[in-house]
């Protein structure tokens, strides 16, 4: 009992208690700096509650004394005298030897908005503004119908069909896309602050709040003001929320300045970054009780209670509907911007089943589809509906397809499981050429086979074989199980066949899945930062030289561009891989990125030039302000260092995406050279690292740059504002060979343990002295 | 052995009745023979180039859409007759598709309902057999160069569209019969209907690109009814 009434025992349950509390009790998680905050506030209030009075800090310290100085506490004095030391040390060499991280952002959650703005040339007091849609009362179902259809053609790709800034595009933005369902964003706004932040975007936001580094375009030029009014009633239509009214006095403007923190570095713990994310999830879905089970492709877990049509009915036109239309045809009003196209109920033909080719989908797979979504499409998966409404809408999806779902699917059988091993990934090449998947697929399976150009859908529309090395974008999940399963069953309406009748043995799909899964990395870890390396000597210039494996990968999503035209709303590029070094005198890039042709512009077959930029804020601003990501803009130029497989590599200089000038002459600074291999592309691009001409690039070490990618894949059309881009990143030139990470911790080792020895020896002479 | 053959009876008896209160029930069957002939100038027929496994695709293959004989008669049409009753008689031999040189050989196949097709692959490449169904079940299946035979089922009558997504210029068309009465045009766009009962019959064409067209025709016994098709481009 007299350990409880001990004061050391207590302050050290307390902090105990309180670490856990703020390290797993907050979620989503703190992000580290804030924690560290909370343990320093907590350890100082409870060192001013055992030291209030004397007999409390009397208590508190006699078993730190003890320790010191009793003979019985020997042990665990030298225990102590040896532990403490080497905590420090390990301490200090994570320390040393960190990665660098991105530094933190401070920013405005809501920025004050302008007292007024123009629109189109008219001036719009926001203070007080209201919506001017509101007071034609008998309309707002329509204006809100009307809405949904602006925002799912213009601001799902990024904000979600939920709502919740978890759209397909979301994952390449930090910071992410608002989540208009969480009670801090609209719920606390007023409509004319709505009105402002699609107006004006990411550029129109105070420079006071930078860096805000915002992506979200400025809507002005593409929707009317009164469309505007209307998505934003449909935002809190969808919602349930109700916007904030201007107060009487109006003096009371949006909510004052709120500072949030936002670490790039710890964005995975805070926002869903792609890997963690519902999209593009590489980690295997749990496919084990919902679909694939063992021996048979249906799991004995689904329970055959089947839902209610009807209600299923009204849960389809409020969710799914926009996309896979009325009729259920797939042809809602977002359909004709949506590759892979939002599956055509009317047929019966389901990709992901576990049912033999030609045979319809068992509930169970129509269930999980709408839990899981489809990786790499704009579906996502609907887990935010309650189980009951998704068995719902199974039972209304079946309604589409006339009687076809009468008959009894009939269920594939998965051949035993065969773990991945040497000989499997051996035999599975062997099959893997064999059954030609190279055809459509690449002999790297990077979806650049011969056929590749020619597939089409069972609807007619163009698409793509699978680019395997990207298990996280595989449309029925990423495990060996699920590949298995796609080729035992084929994917129905699509090109790809059921293979179960077509193999030597069984078994072999197994083998080919393991080889398949061989073929790519098992997830992708996004970068948050782009580390430059130091090197000695000369950097090569040839992509495919050794050199450049021994670099670390550094691997950058990117998006599609949607607000001007053409836009881009299915982008070919999804990703760049970047490998980063510099010399005395130079800095170079080496980018590699997936491309299923090399291609030439050619206005008969309506293709372009591939091209690749990296960009760069031309004046690297004070502190994290940096030019609209979009090729800049008016005050904020870029510069960019590119490369086409027309023109080889250049530079060009730009104040917006439609604003880019071509550097000429001795202006272009850069080199590089790339190759094109197995549905790839490696560049090499290379420049002086500057500092001379204050108006020149520069890449000083240790300094904190920007840096942002373009891509074009001029086969799918892509060219002038058509490409993909991805957020801005920070860029840092390493220092160069640093041994920190052994000189540090060693010391601290041993200052540690002479201080340790110090106050030992000072408390025994003044115990034993008085 | 009485009883059986009361049922045999039976049996006939309705089919009689029920035959003659169709249309093309008569006794006494005739023949219908006749052509399809293409209206207008005919398109020169289209060639595409093999961008793929060329050592057992060749170089180049006529597309077999259209195919216009001498004196405009028009290949691979389909010619039936509308409502005609009956199981189709077994063939002969197990019905071939062949996809030697990767093409669908024959490009249009006639297969009674329910019958067994063999589907051929020597070309020692990977070709798909990538059915269009809406009655039957839509199959994609592999058939890599290993797989020198698949069978497949078709079960209820209708015009199949067949592809292979490999070679994207593979087409074909699997028809199947609702009855016996089906015929396929030859190089010069004729077709012999046999056996077909005497009576007034609709008679319908269908040509995959020019589309559908009936005509009526009256069957008598022992002679031959002639009927002559223009299909004109749509």
């Amino acid at each position: 009992m007299s350990v409880f009434r001990s004061k050391f025992f207590q302050a050290v349950l307390i902090l105990v208690v309180v670490f856990l509390l703020f390290r797993f009790g907050i979620r989503p998680a703190a992000p580290w700096s804030v924690f560290t905050l909370y343990m320093f506030v907590a350890l100082i209030a409870v060192l001013v509650y055992v030291s209030s009075n004397g007999d409390s800090w009397r208590s508190f310290v006699a078993p730190i004394r003890a320790t010191v100085l009793d003979d019985s506490k020997r042990p665990i004095r030298l225990v102590l005298m040896v532990l403490l030391p080497l905590l420090f040390g390990y301490y200090a060499y994570t320390q040393a030897a960190a990665r660098i991280e991105a530094p933190a952002e401070l920013r405005a959650i809501h920025p004050a908005p302008p007292a007024s703005i123009s629109f189109r040339g008219k001036t719009l007091d926001v203070q007080g503004l209201e919506n001017p849609l509101r007071k034609d009362a008998p309309n707002l179902k329509k204006y809100v119908a009307e809405g949904a259809v602006i925002y799912i053609k213009n601001c799902m790709y990024c904000h979600g069909d939920n709502l919740d800034g978890n759209g397909h595009f979301a994952h390449v933005f930090n910071p992410p896309p608002a989540n208009f369902t969480d009670p801090g964003t609209i719920a606390m706004l007023q409509e004319a602050f709505l009105f402002w932040r699609i107006a004006k975007g990411g550029p129109g936001l105070p420079k006071e709040s930078a860096p805000w580094n915002s992506v979200m375009p400025a809507w002005e030029d593409r929707l009317s003001e009164e469309d505007i009014w209307k998505v934003i009633m449909y935002l809190y239509d969808a919602t349930g929320y109700q916007p904030r009214r201007w107060e009487s006095h109006a003096s009371a403007g949006p909510s004052p300045l709120t500072l949030t923190l936002s670490p790039r570095g710890e964005r995975e713990t805070s926002a869903p970054s792609p890997p963690q994310g519902k999209r593009g999830s590489p980690t295997p879905s749990p496919s084990k009780g919902e679909g694939v089970g063992e021996g048979g492709l249906v799991g004995a877990a689904w329970a055959q209670t089947t839902g209610d049509p009807a209600q299923g009915k009204l849960i389809y036109e409020k969710k799914c509907l926009l996309c896979h239309g009325e009729k259920g045809d797939g042809n809602g009003p977002a359909a004709p911007l949506l590759d892979p196209r939002p599956r055509d109920f009317t047929k019966g033909k389901y990709k992901i089943r576990t049912s033999a080719s030609g045979r319809l989908p068992t509930d169970a797979d129509l269930f999980r589809i709408i839990a899981e979504g489809m990786p790499g499409t704009s579906m996502p998966g609907w887990k935010v509906l309650p189980e009951k409404d998704r068995r719902d809408l199974v039972a209304y999806l079946k309604t589409f397809a006339g009687d076809a779902f009468k008959e009894a699917p009939k269920v594939s059988d998965l051949p035993k499981e065969v773990a991945s091993s040497k000989e499997s990934l051996a035999r599975g090449k062997e099959m893997f050429e064999a059954i030609e998947c190279n055809k459509c697929h690449g002999n790297a399976g990077r979806g650049d086979g011969p056929s590749m150009p020619e597939l089409k859908d069972d609807w007619g529309n163009p698409v793509r074989p699978a680019n395997l090395t990207k298990s996280w974008t595989f449309r029925g999940g990423a495990s060996a199980r699920e590949v298995a399963a796609r080729l035992v069953t084929g994917l129905m309406g699509t090109p790809m066949p059921s293979f179960i009748d077509s193999v030597e043995k069984p078994e072999d799909v197994w083998h080919v899945a393991n080889y398949v899964k061989s073929l790519g990395p098992e997830k992708m870890d996004f970068a948050t930062i782009l580390p430059v390396r130091a090197v000695q000597g000369e950097i090569p210039d040839d992509p495919a030289a050794k050199f450049w494996e021994g670099q670390p990968p550094h691997h950058f999503p990117l998006a599609g561009q949607v607000i001007a035209d053409p836009r881009n709303f299915n982008p070919s590029v999804d990703m760049v891989t970047v490998r980063a070094v510099y010399s005395e005198s130079e800095i170079a890039f080496h980018v590699t990125w997936d491309d299923p042709t090399p291609s030439k512009p050619d206005p008969k077959a309506k293709t372009f030039a591939d091209q690749v930029a990296l960009q760069f804020a031309t004046r690297p601003g004070e502190g994290n302000e940096r030019p609209y990501v979009l090729a800049g803009d008016g005050s904020n130029p870029v510069t960019l260092l590119r490369w086409s497989s027309e023109g080889g590599v250049g530079e060009a200089s730009a104040t917006g995406i439609a604003k880019i000038t071509p550097r000429t002459g001795e202006a272009v600074k850069a080199k590089g050279k790339a190759v094109f291999a197995d549905g790839q592309y490696r560049l090499v691009i290379k420049r002086p690292r500057g500092g001379a001409d204050p108006n020149d690039l520069a890449f000083p070490v240790g300094r904190f740059l920007s840096v942002a990618f373009m891509a074009w894949d001029g086969g799918a059309g892509e060219g002038g504002a058509k490409m993909s881009f991805s957020s801005w990143y920070y860029l840092r030139l390493e220092e160069p060979g640093s041994n920190k990470p052994y000189i540090i911790p060693p010391l601290v080792v041993l200052v540690t343990a002479a201080l340790e020895l110090l106050v030992i020896r000072g408390a025994r002479r003044r115990t034993h002295g008085g | 052995m009485r009883q059986w053959l009361s049922v045999l009876c039976c049996l006939a008896l309705a089919a009689a009745v029920l035959g003659g209160t169709s249309q093309v029930g008569a006794q006494g069957g005739g023949s219908i023979v006749g052509e399809v002939k293409f209206s207008g100038t005919p398109p020169a027929p289209k060639v595409v180039k093999v961008n793929k496994d060329n050592q057992a695709c060749g170089d180049e293959k006529k597309s077999e859409e259209l195919v216009v004989g001498a004196n405009k008669g028009i290949k691979n049409a389909v010619v039936s007759v509308v409502g005609a009753k009956g199981p189709a008689p077994k063939p002969a031999q197990k019905p071939l598709l062949d996809q030697k040189g990767c093409q669908f050989q024959p490009h249009v196949l006639l297969l009674p309902a329910g019958a067994e097709v063999d589907i051929q692959n020597p070309d020692g490449v990977l070709h798909n057999i990538h059915t269009f169904s809406t009655a039957n079940p839509s199959i994609n299946k592999a058939q890599p160069k290993f797989k020198k035979v698949m069978t497949e089922k078709f079960e209820k009558p209708e015009i199949i569209k067949v592809q292979c997504d490999a070679h994207s210029w593979m087409l074909g068309w699997v028809v199947v019969q609702a009855h016996p009465h089906y015929a396929v045009t030859d190089e010069g766009g004729a077709f012999k209907l046999d056996n077909v009962p005497a009576g007034k019959h609709k008679v319908e064409v269908w040509h995959e690109t020019l589309g559908k067209m009936t005509q009526e025709v009256e069957v008598k016994a022992g002679a031959p009814a002639k009927v002559t098709f223009e299909l004109a481009k749509k």
